[in-house]
């Protein structure tokens, strides 16, 4: 009886046909050319790792249509669960050691079914009947991964919120069926949006802004979004961009002020007004480096004068109050001197009308409130916004009336006053602001100079590329749901290309952002006759 | 250039039930006789115009009295030369086919110029340009009308409706039209505003002159009268038509009082001479109910007789402390509804499986109701 050894079985499939092959060590010839496995079926499966990383590999020459990139999302149909884990990178790989890739052999310098592309995935979690949720266990072994289709991502859309921005985007390709969207919910709590110039990032605060626009339209909105643009590139746009007052269809979503002439002459802009009485100490004391006589001097002012103190204090008799306080005569000198200056240099100021009231009142109900600043200076930007943001605060504090909507003010170039070190001018607002219902929107080039503590608080980050290795690392450590893995990724987005991290949705969302002008289309072109709740009850009078 | 602007005369408005000997309600007399004073006043003013920032009579169809009280005005006003630009208001536009704007009887007179037909419509006169919006039907419509403004170099602006900044007070009614604070743009001449009537400045340019006369107890602070407006000058004068009428006395406590000492409390404040002919609400607080009851009423009545009208408004020291809920917003019914059943819901009132049906079919019918009943809501109350 011939003795004879299996090593092993392999299935192979063939012409539909099933193949039970033996391979005999004994020294019985094999025919090598006769294959058992198909190349095919060597890729796209499950090779390795762990819990929290899976490989496959792909043939090493693929099509351009085929092609796989960083980002994209695969899933893994394992019974009756299904893994998705995105790409995190690909290598070159072979079943050979050493220099074998620079050696001649033969006619080629390789036997090309030795070599492919290894895969790195990082799993995001599984899909079964009760719905998303991490995964504890990896899917057996071999098992085949495909590219994710809306199919497979459907439960996506479940977790998405009400505020659109974009497209889940896979790799560079983009799902239009799946919209990208942040929650409002999630509002009160800080939010981040972190680009280098020229990523998209003024795109993405106009379709931001937009989305809420049209829920505030809808009375539907959750929060009222502060605008403050000192680029004057968001109320009518810039060099041929759309601005947010073309956004006609749901224009009662949005209310603007400007300290721009000919722009206040638009029926629906309103010229910004910021009263005397409304401007406190503390405004001031934010905007200068003080010494310690002229800060003790500025927090004594409020005790001193009432509501007046801008005028009184340019008073003989107003200064003589605060040298017998036992300030020095000096340094109330710089203090007035400086107050003249802001007062001069900011025409909003007014000694009757004030915007702020109806800024607070229009933020309570949800709307989008742009102050359009263009040509400000920084230093006058900052002022601004300090008082509104001071107002909004202490308004906020109050006991809210029913169905008082939060707020969500922006600060562009955020790390000028959220940074390490100087953020005592925004602090009761990024320390307290939650607990009140106000959460601050942080636009920054630099998240690394964005106080530690207060980036981790952040709960929803817009990562739109950063280049710089130290801002990325920044994130990474601050952000509340993992973004390490992503560092690759971050790198390579492309403009109008985000990552989004956001508590609700569970896992950091690979997104396309809608170019502005197309989503503005999309939204003027929704229908809206059904919705209008105040009108004339169908009356339209025969008029001769 | 001057101007008087005036607004809000309610022509035809009445209250109270007191009558005069002829069966004649007294406050629907006194109205009349202010709006015949103030235009004897104008006349002695000498305005080269006279603007009428709306709400001229208090009803869509006016009865042929305050028609008649009006033309009679007009006519005075035309003989003195002075020319009259009027607006329409919420009280008398119509809202529905029911009924055509009473303004059409008094177009084509001379010199007088209406802008009633719910839309834009401008008047040169005098050099300058008199750019009116009329109550308009629908809030948005301001804004578009709005645009289509062409500016002189020497414009007047003239609305009907309630600034945003002051949608605080009290006045709010429901179904009001706001008019944005972004259309009081700072290079008119003027704005003349109606519908609020206590005499206001909004911002350097922008006053409301506010009504002649009192309408309710929360105008009792209000200023009253008309403005005189030197457009060259960039002065406005503040011109009062009548001497106050209306008190609404502070609250009074009356803890541990006894009748005689509500009596004599009452007797101090309703001084014959200081109430006669005018509107008074005294606030009585924690009152006794046995002490009000002792109270002589019959003594109470002769001591107020002199006032055009008397009311005491009490708040008994038995009543529990009101607790003051948030009033609810008229047109946002469904919002409401959509709360409370989530309310419900959350104490398990309403089961599960019918609470979305319940709730859809609900505010949807309410969203309706809300939208059908919304040409009545936009008249305010009388």
């Amino acid at each position: 009886m011939r003795e004879r050894s299996l090593e092993h079985y392999r299935l192979a499939r063939k012409n539909d046909v099933v193949l039970l092959q033996e391979r005999n060590l004994a020294g019985i010839e094999i025919d090598t050319s006769k294959r058992i496995i198909e190349k095919g079926e060597t890729t796209y499966r499950i090779i390795s790792k762990s819990v929290r990383e899976y490989q496959f590999i792909i043939p090493y020459k693929q099509p351009d249509e085929e092609r796989i990139e960083v980002g994209q999302i695969f899933y893994i149909r394992d019974g009756r669960l299904i893994f998705l884990a995105r790409v995190l990178d690909i290598q070159y790989d072979s079943n050979y050691d050493g220099k074998w890739d620079t050696t001649l052999r033969g006619t080629q310098f390789f036997d090309q079914d030795q070599i492919f592309n290894r895969v790195i995935a990082e799993p995001l979690g599984c899909v079964d009947t009760g719905g998303f949720r991490k995964s504890r266990t990896i899917p057996t072994k071999f098992s085949a991964v495909k590219k994710a289709e809306k199919e497979e991502l459907r439960f996506l859309l479940e977790a998405m919120g009400d505020i659109e921005i974009g497209v889940l985007r896979n790799g560079s390709k983009w799902v239009e069926e799946m919209p990208v969207a942040l929650h409002s919910d999630a509002m009160d709590h800080h939010m981040g949006i972190f680009a280098t110039t020229g990523m998209g990032k003024s795109n993405f605060m106009k379709v931001f802004a937009a989305s809420c626009m049209k829920l505030a339209a809808k009375g539907k909105s959750k929060f009222g979004l502060l605008v403050v643009d000192p680029h004057g590139e968001y109320l009518l746009g810039k060099n041929g961009s759309k601005g947010l007052m073309h956004l006609k269809n749901y224009e009662s979503g949005l209310v603007c002020y400007t300290t721009d002439k000919k722009n206040a002459t638009h029926p629906g802009v309103e010229e910004l007004t910021v009263a005397l009485d409304e401007i406190e100490p503390m405004d001031i004391s934010v905007l200068y480096d003080w010494s310690s006589a002229q800060r003790d001097a500025l927090e004594s002012i409020s005790r001193v004068f009432d509501s007046n103190w801008l005028d009184d204090l340019q008073t003989k008799e107003g200064l003589a109050a605060m040298v017998s306080e036992g300030f020095n005569e000096k340094t109330m000198g710089v203090i007035s001197r400086r107050i003249k200056t802001i007062v001069e240099k900011n025409r909003y100021i007014d000694k009757t009308k004030s915007s702020i009231p109806n800024i607070l009142a229009h933020l309570q109900e949800g709307k989008v409130v742009l102050v359009d600043i263009p040509r400000m200076s920084d230093r006058s930007e900052l002022f601004l916004l300090s008082v509104i943001s001071r107002c909004i605060l202490e308004e906020y504090k109050q006991d809210a009336a029913r169905g008082r909507k939060n707020c969500l003010i922006t600060i562009e170039e955020a790390q000028r006053v959220l940074g390490e070190g100087n953020l005592t001018r925004f602090e009761s607002i990024a320390r307290e602001g939650r607990k009140f219902g106000v959460g601050l929107c942080a636009i920054t080039q630099q998240p690394k100079l964005i106080d530690k503590q207060l980036l981790s608080q952040f709960n929803t980050l817009v990562v739109m590329g950063l280049g710089d290795r130290n801002d990325r690392s920044q994130l990474e450590e601050s952000a509340k749901q993992d973004l390490s893995s992503l560092d690759i990724e971050i790198q390579t987005l492309e403009k109008g290309e985000a990552i989004i991290s956001t508590l609700k949705i569970p896992f950091p969302v690979p997104a396309k952002i809608h170019r502005y002008e197309d989503y503005l289309g999309r939204l003027e072109r929704e229908d809206r006759s059904d919705e209008k709740l105040i009108t004339s009850g169908g009356f339209r009078p025969v008029l001769d | 250039m001057k101007i008087v602007h005036m607004s809000d005369s309610h022509l035809g408005f009445s209250n109270f039930n007191r009558v005069d000997k002829y069966g004649r309600n007294l406050v629907e007399e006194m109205i009349y006789q202010g709006f015949e004073q103030a235009v004897e006043r104008i006349i002695h003013l000498k305005p080269d115009v006279l603007i009428h920032a709306g709400d001229v009579f208090h009803h869509v169809r006016p009865r042929i009295r305050p028609l008649y009280v009006f033309k009679r005005g007009l006519e005075k006003l035309q003989d003195a030369g002075i020319s009259v630009v009027i607006i329409s208001g919420n009280h008398d536009s119509p809202k529905s086919y029911s009924a055509i704007s009473p303004f059409y009887i008094f177009e084509g007179m001379k010199d007088v110029s209406i802008a009633h037909k719910y839309q834009y419509d401008s008047f040169h006169l005098e050099g300058h340009t008199f750019h009116c919006i009329p109550f308009c039907l629908d809030p948005d419509d301001y804004i578009k009308e709005f645009s289509n403004i062409g500016r002189s170099g020497n414009d007047v602006l003239v609305m009907h409706g309630l600034v945003e900044s002051l949608k605080n007070k009290k006045m709010r009614t429901v179904g009001e039209h706001e008019l944005r604070d972004s259309l009081l743009k700072s290079d008119f001449d003027y704005i003349a505003l109606g519908h609020y009537h206590g005499q206001t400045q909004i911002s350097k340019n922008a006053w409301y002159s506010g009504s002649i006369e009192y309408f309710n107890f929360g105008e009792a602070s209000d200023r009253k009268g008309i403005l005189l407006a030197d457009l060259e000058k960039g002065v406005v004068e503040q011109i009062e038509i009548k001497p106050k009428y209306m008190i609404d006395h502070p609250a009074i406590d009356c803890s541990g009082m006894s009748s005689a000492e509500l009596s004599e409390t009452l007797q101090n404040v309703c001084d014959p001479d200081r109430i006669k002919d005018h509107i008074l609400r005294i606030n009585l607080e924690n009152v006794s109910r046995s002490a009000y009851r002792n109270l002589n009423h019959a003594k109470l009545s002769k001591l107020t007789s002199a006032a055009l009208y008397f009311k005491i408004r009490i708040e008994y020291d038995d009543e529990k402390e009101r607790i003051d809920d948030v009033p609810v917003n008229a047109l946002r019914l469904h919002e409401e509804y959509t709360r409370f059943l989530e309310d419900q819901a959350s104490r398990n009132m309403v089961s599960k499986s019918i609470k979305n049906d319940v709730k859809a079919y609900g505010s949807n019918l309410l969203k309706r109701a809300v939208e059908a009943h919304n040409i009545e809501a936009m008249d305010a109350s009388e």
